[in-house]
């Protein structure tokens, strides 16, 4: 069901795994690090106009619902 | 059945539908090879969400039938280019795509192209303008757009890091994206201790080159899971949110530097405020217009406004005062008036030129304040080559002349050192025979406390 209008490049398919994997690692350091820098109190919120990366999911729950 | 009348010259590569225009209105059509990922999209309520969360550009179904679905999305008063954005609209933009892609995995779609074309800034924020580049997430595939973000978004910020905002004007050249060999290599050696741009650009580049020869399709593409792909989205989503410029913001506070005092400053606002009043605009463009000082004092009133500045910047102050204000009635963006961006792609129309976005766009109110030195002393632009250029898109246009007594304007001429009487032109009685080849002159004063003059010009070809 792919309907493939560019090359996605193959090795940009395959490296995939790695940088996955990397990305891991990185995430979970961090995450462990949070929590560390949190138990000493070292945490600050910054200030910034970015929002996360999750989408606030109110209206598709009620829609996913009805299908 | 709707009349086709005009393709749009930027949709032809996806061939799941096509813009066109009917009239003066954009409308989007959608092939029969799309109905099953357009109706699960609409029905599962994805659309729906996207476009409640400011993600997704609104659009209407027009029609249906078993030929053709036609959408008509809302309309965007004027299109930005990825060479256009400052650092943080390039930022935003990244953002909004890996966004998108993360929530489209979780409801079982994915972006099927990650251009940054695909973004452009309306009401003040991102949003994504392209309504068919979903498709059914087929579990375990590595996400295929992943490569387009790298050229598209994490290759031309990554260099903006190293090398300045310049950098985003090679996306004019390459209009998929900078590749991924060209961005490694021009990437500084310590990058490769990245654990986020040793992978996603340095090994992203080797694998490319080592892949590049397997013209059968031959080598099988390992599976990823959603978990895998969600960390590569979150850990991109993360880099780039805290990417800054290395280069010092050298938006050193234009307005602390300028040649006139206060009350001047002030005089020249309400001077401005009250010639803007009468004419009642719908949309205005402040050509060189810094921060949108200017432009700010008639925010309130004017529908839509767009300020552009040739310092990258200061449209990335304006666009952060924007966030803070949550204004959104302004689009500010990089150009260079001695250099505007061309038209690009295929036919050379593929990507409009600014020049004819802007005529298109055709505003109210064109101002020019604190410009036409710049363009004449520094560009050598002679008066009626640039009265021409503002006569291309303008009806009404304010316009600010520094006479050769201003101290920046002096400063200008004496830098021509020897060919400082090539420059004799540059006065008051030239000016206003070159503006009135294409202009009418509607109300001329002297700023007060100041050697600059301010016009109200009207454009020849556009009288009521």
């Amino acid at each position: 069901m792919n309907f493939l209008y560019f090359d996605p490049g193959l090795g940009a398919m395959i490296v995939q795994a790695v940088v996955a994997a990397a990305a891991g690692i990185l995430l979970f350091s961090k995450g462990v690090m949070y929590k560390v820098k949190s138990f000493f109190g070292l945490t600050k919120e910054k200030e910034d106009t970015y929002d996360s990366i999750d989408v606030e999911e109110q209206d598709t729950d009620t829609d996913d619902k009805k299908n | 059945m709707t009349k086709k009348t005009d393709a749009h010259q930027a949709s032809f590569r996806d061939p799941s539908g096509y813009m066109f225009y009917d009239g003066k209105t954009l409308r989007r059509a959608i092939k029969p090879i799309y109905f099953p990922q357009y109706n699960k999209l609409k029905d599962s309520g994805f659309f729906k969400n996207l476009i409640a969360n400011g993600l997704l550009i609104p659009h209407e179904e027009t029609s249906i039938s078993s030929e053709e679905i036609i959408i008509t999305p809302e309309e965007i008063p004027f299109i930005t280019n990825p060479y256009e954005w400052s650092f943080e609209q390039y930022k935003h933009a990244a953002l909004h795509t890996l966004k998108i892609q993360k929530y489209a995995l979780s409801k079982g779609f994915i972006l099927k192209d990650a251009s940054a074309y695909n973004v452009t800034f309306h009401k003040g924020k991102p949003v994504f303008i392209d309504t068919l580049s979903f498709d059914f997430y087929e579990e375990g595939t590595p996400w295929r757009a992943y490569k387009q973000f790298i050229t598209h978004f994490l290759g031309p910020l990554v260099l903006a890091k190293y090398h300045g905002t310049e950098v985003f004007k090679m996306m004019q050249t390459h209009i998929d994206g900078i590749p991924v060999k060209l961005i490694s290599s021009l990437l500084p050696t310590r990058s490769k201790l990245s654990s986020v741009l040793y992978p996603n650009i340095h090994l992203l580049a080797k694998m490319e080159s080592k892949h590049s020869e397997d013209y059968k399709a031959e080598t099988k593409i390992a599976t990823l899971s959603k978990k895998s792909q969600e960390n590569i989205l979150e850990s991109l989503y993360d880099y780039i949110k805290d990417l800054t410029l290395k280069e010092a913001s050298e938006w050193g506070d234009y307005y602390s530097k300028t040649n006139y005092d206060e009350a001047a400053f002030e005089a020249k606002k309400t001077l401005i405020k009250e010639w803007i009043k009468p004419l009642s605009p719908q949309k205005l463009i402040d050509v060189g217009g810094n921060d949108g000082t200017f432009a700010r004092t008639v925010i309130d009133s004017v529908p839509h406004i767009i300020v552009t500045d040739i310092d990258s910047n200061a449209v990335d102050y304006n666009y952060k005062q924007l966030q803070k204000n949550k204004e959104t009635n302004m689009l500010p963006f990089v150009c260079d008036v001695l250099q505007p961006a061309p038209g690009i792609g295929f036919n050379n129309t593929e990507r409009n030129s600014l020049i004819e976005r802007l005529a298109d766009y055709a505003p109210d109110v064109t101002m020019a304040l604190a410009l036409i030195h710049h363009i004449t002393l520094s560009g050598n632009v002679p008066f009626e080559k640039s009265a021409e250029f503002f006569a291309s898109f303008s009806k009404n246009l304010i316009i600010e002349f520094p006479t050769r007594e201003d101290s920046w304007a002096q400063s200008l001429l004496v830098r021509k050192r020897e060919f400082i009487n090539h420059f004799d032109f540059y006065n008051e009685t030239e000016f206003e025979n070159g503006y009135l080849q294409f202009f009418t002159i509607e109300k001329k004063e002297t700023v007060k406390g100041t050697e600059r003059l301010l016009y109200l010009l009207k454009n020849k070809n556009h009288e009521a």
